[in-house]
């Protein structure tokens, strides 16, 4: 087949959305749904050129694994917040307030490297 | 009934076909249950596939499937296929929770409209035998008028104009419907959709035209 | 970042890596197989809530004219059921099974981003979370379907804050959803182990690539769609365009129709899997209906204007085209999975029970389809009952019996416990009954003229009959998930009761890599003690038993090819 099949595989189904999109404009449709489809097939060709580079960086298939060694803890303020930031359009922006201190709580526990509860 | 007629071939065929691929499906998974039971002393085919008889099973799904487009989009157009004779022409406005049927033709005003409670219901009324064209738009939110006995449906959209046709052959009164949720007495937005003889329905515009809104 | 090989060098924490570590650890854990475990528990337990709404609903509903429920609060209801199963529950549970299953099924000791798919999850449960507080306010939660046309979810027609957190509660979880499938979608294309090409990853992995690409491309149309809602909400003007008002179900229905394949694939996969184990033989028509899947998931990107028929603003013809047109991968899927029972030595445990049965009900669901696709009758038969029961024949004729099928086939797995064979098919019976009771009558209630979302009917409509009957299904159902809850409730309290009844490696004499490792595996998936076998093709272990019974001559080469 390829050398890259996860690409080719990526790519061909981005691009059978770009046929599948011409045929639409032999039918015509309104112009907001070109710039959907269109914007799709771009960022599926986008996502299968990111697959390709990570294909010419790595093995197509591993014998060894790069491994998370930190635990997830930094997750769940960062979550916490995005959610209270969302909340920030329902009750008000001033939730802003609360979530920005979640959210830096986040990266500031993501930053401590090989600290925080490990993952067993 | 041109609409309702073409719904019922198309229907018909594909319920046939459908009919058939369901018995058919049904029949191999019966036989399986049957004869390649484990008791039954069979042993599992390690064959991983068969290419040949696939190709030619793709072919004749493909082929199915380009008859199917073309019988579909055929009656799509025959059922959009327009009398020359022109129009009686009835303006939809539809609202929450009812709808106001307008006759722009009628020599004087000629709106019927109700409240949708209780036995308030507008009285729609057709001629049969001509050509009715529906325009259809909303005061409010999206709704959908949906005559069930006539098969079709169109959706009323604020800001925006749909329009159909349809020809009645029969007389009768059926019930219309708002098809499209649309909040809180969406269940009770339903009207009467009644179809008269050329000659009564005459009557009918004459008797009503002039006053603000009519009932029948 | 660490670097390590694939098996650590002890062996202990063989067995008991599932059952370590406080709550903490479980809720910031990297491991995917508690991630997904979390997304996949989370996702059941609000299935049984959403089921008790359906089950006011189908209260209300059994009789004409009926007053259990006030016409707001049904509005509710059917909205919270629909958004939830959706939203919350079939996506979620699928893309939950990817993160458990894919990362063994390929080989791979982990996922390929643990943190962002762990945040995935989060932002999926606070969603739900989010989403289900609207009943706690004055106004009571959502109430204009799950995909909310405007201007009726405007803030002018829809006041309620319960519409503004079903907003912000969707678009979390749906967020969730999109990093999580990304996270599936690399590791199948990205972290399979030495021997594993593409072309020998079994159809539950292929199913997670096909669903994952439509993650990727049709789900961030949703969140457009919810930001246009949004911002109509915060600026009403917006919506006394009709731009908008069309241009909103566009945006919806690109990301509507792929989202029903998204909640179809993975447990067509699941079923593919157990049609194999329990037919004895290979999936027959492998890389036909990897190809048909691939085929199957771009077509499904391009008919969602068939929800939108009745607009008269789309390209009727074009969506009609191409939704026929799916009847061919479709009917590929079919051949393989009418062809690997065809051809094999069936065992009926529970689940290839809910397989089989998935095969007829759904095709129900998909012949209904081709018939919905067709404009002449979709006029007439859309936003119907007719459309109620089609989307439940697929959705839960189908997809659930899949899902259920996935829980009874990787229970042992999971868990290290075997669920109760007889609950297991009381379960089923009841299911298969409930729901053909449920949903049949429904066709029949949209053909007369019943139209869906409406909160009571009159009694002169003729409709009192059909409904009761859904009604009574609706019980029979409500008894066989019961069955299902109280067999895994029993299955737990057995363990703590009796010690451990553990679960083989592999109970059922099943093929892919997951069945090679312990029941639950370990940390880090495959151990010296159980390492990954030479992976031959598709079914790898149905190889090994092959050569092991033919004296080491290698026969499982059937399916080979695709070497990358």
């Amino acid at each position: 087949m390829t050398r890259h099949p996860a690409f080719v595989v990526v790519a061909a189904w981005g691009l059978f959305n770009g046929v599948l999109l011409a045929v639409l404009a032999v039918y015509g449709e309104s112009s907001l749904v070109y710039w959907l489809w269109g914007g799709v097939v771009a960022l599926l060709e986008l996502a299968a050129l990111a697959v390709l580079l990570s294909s010419l960086a790595g093995p197509e298939q591993h014998v060894g694994y790069r491994l998370p060694g930190r635990g997830g803890v930094a997750v769940l303020p960062a979550a916490v917040g995005l959610a209270v930031l969302g909340l920030g359009f329902v009750h008000g922006w001033w939730l802003l307030a609360v979530a920005v201190p979640l959210l830096g709580c986040a990266l500031l526990l993501g930053a401590v490297r090989g600290r925080g509860a490990g993952d067993e | 009934m041109n609409r309702r007629q073409v719904f019922g071939e198309v229907l018909l065929v594909e319920t046939v076909i459908a009919g058939f691929v369901f018995v058919a499906v049904l029949g191999l998974l019966a036989f399986c249950l049957v004869r390649r039971r484990a008791g039954a002393g069979v042993s599992a085919s390690q064959r991983a596939e068969r290419p040949g008889l696939e190709g030619y099973y793709v072919a004749a799904l493909a082929s199915v499937a380009v008859l199917l487009v073309g019988y579909t989009a055929w009656q799509n157009h025959r059922e959009q296929d327009p009398k020359r004779e022109e129009p009686v022409r009835i303006d939809v406005s539809a609202f929450q929770w009812c709808w106001s049927f307008g006759y722009p033709q009628a020599e004087k005003p000629l709106q019927v409209s109700g409240a949708c409670r209780g036995k308030q219901q507008p009285t729609v009324v057709v001629p049969t035998g001509r050509p009715v064209t529906f325009t259809l738009t909303s005061k409010d939110v999206i709704h959908s008028l949906w005559v069930p006995e006539l098969r079709y449906k169109m959706d009323a959209f604020p800001d925006h104009r749909n329009t159909f046709t349809l020809t009645v052959d029969r007389e009768g009164r059926w019930k219309g419907r708002c098809a499209e949720f649309c909040g809180e007495r969406h269940s009770t937005m339903d009207f009467w959709f009644k179809a008269v003889s050329p000659e009564e329905y005459e009557q009918w515009v004459d008797a009503h035209a002039g006053a603000s809104t009519a009932r029948a | 970042m660490t670097e390590a090989a694939t098996a650590p060098t002890t062996d202990s924490p063989d067995r008991r890596a599932v059952a370590s570590g406080g709550w903490l650890r479980w809720l910031t854990t990297t491991d995917h197989k508690r991630i997904g475990l979390l997304t996949m528990g989370t996702a059941l337990l609000l299935m049984l809530l959403m089921g008790l709404l359906a089950l006011l609903m189908r209260g209300q509903l059994a009789q004409p004219e009926e007053n259990l429920v006030a016409p707001g609060v049904y509005n509710q209801l059917f909205t919270m059921h629909g958004s939830g199963m959706i939203y919350l529950v079939m996506t979620p549970f699928a893309i939950g099974l990817g993160v458990y299953l894919v990362p063994l099924q390929v080989g791979a000791p982990a996922i390929a981003f643990p943190r962002a798919t762990l945040l995935g999850f989060w932002l999926y449960a606070l969603g739900a979370l989010v989403m289900l507080s609207g009943f706690a306010t004055s106004e009571g939660a959502h109430a204009d379907g799950w995909f909310s046309y405007p201007p009726m979810a405007d803030r002018q027609h829809s006041p309620g804050v319960g519409s503004d957190l079903w907003i912000v509660g969707v678009f979390l979880a749906t967020v969730g959803m999109i990093i999580a499938g990304w996270a599936v979608l690399w590791t199948a294309l990205r972290r399979r182990a030495a021997g594993m090409t593409m072309l020998r990853m079994p159809l539950f992995s292929w199913s997670m690539v096909a669903t994952c690409l439509m993650v990727m491309g049709a789900f961030p149309s949703l969140l457009a769609a919810l930001g246009l809602l949004a911002a109509g909400r915060a600026d009403p003007s917006i919506f006394a365009s009709n731009v908008w008002n069309i241009g909103y179900q566009h945006l919806f229905w690109f990301y509507g129709h792929p989202v029903v394949y998204v909640m179809f694939f993975p447990y067509l996969g699941a079923v593919a899997e157990v049609l194999a184990a329990f037919s004895g033989r290979r999936f027959f028509g492998y890389r036909g209906t990897v190809l048909s899947l691939l085929a199957f998931a771009a077509l499904s990107m391009s008919v969602w204007g068939h929800h939108m028929f009745t607009t008269g603003q789309v390209a009727n013809d074009y969506y009609s085209l191409t939704s026929l047109v799916l009847l061919v991968p479709a009917g590929v899927e079919y051949f393989g999975m009418v062809g690997t029972v065809l051809t094999g030595r069936l065992v009926f445990r529970v689940p290839m029970l809910f397989a089989l049965a998935f095969i007829p009900q759904f095709l129900i669901g998909g012949l209904t389809g081709i018939m919905v696709g067709t404009p002449v009758i979709d006029y007439h038969v859309t936003d119907s009952y007719f459309i109620v029961a089609h989307l439940h024949y697929v959705l839960f004729a189908g997809s659930a019996f899949g899902l259920f099928a996935a829980v009874y086939f990787w229970f042992p797995k999971v868990t290290g416990l075997m669920l109760s064979e007889r609950l297991g098919r009381i379960h089923f019976w009841l299911l298969v009954v409930g729901t053909n009771l449920t949903f049949l009558p429904m066709f029949g209630l949209g053909y007369v003229g019943m139209p869906r979302r409406v909160a009571s009917y009159a009694s002169f409509d003729g409709f009192g009959l059909l409904n009761l009957l859904a009604s009574c299904g609706a019980g029979v159902l409500a008894l066989g998930v019961t069955a299902f809850v109280v067999n895994v409730a029993w299955t737990f309290r057995k363990r703590t009761l009796r010690g451990p009844s553990p679960a083989p490696d592999d109970p059922w004499g099943a093929h892919a890599l997951e069945w090679a490792t312990s029941s639950p595996p370990p940390r880090l998936n495959f151990t010296p003690r159980h390492p990954l076998p030479p992976i031959t093709s598709n079914a790898p272990l149905l190889d090994l038993r092959q050569r092991a019974a033919s004296g080491a001559v290698p026969e499982g080469r059937a399916s080979e090819g695709g070497a990358s």
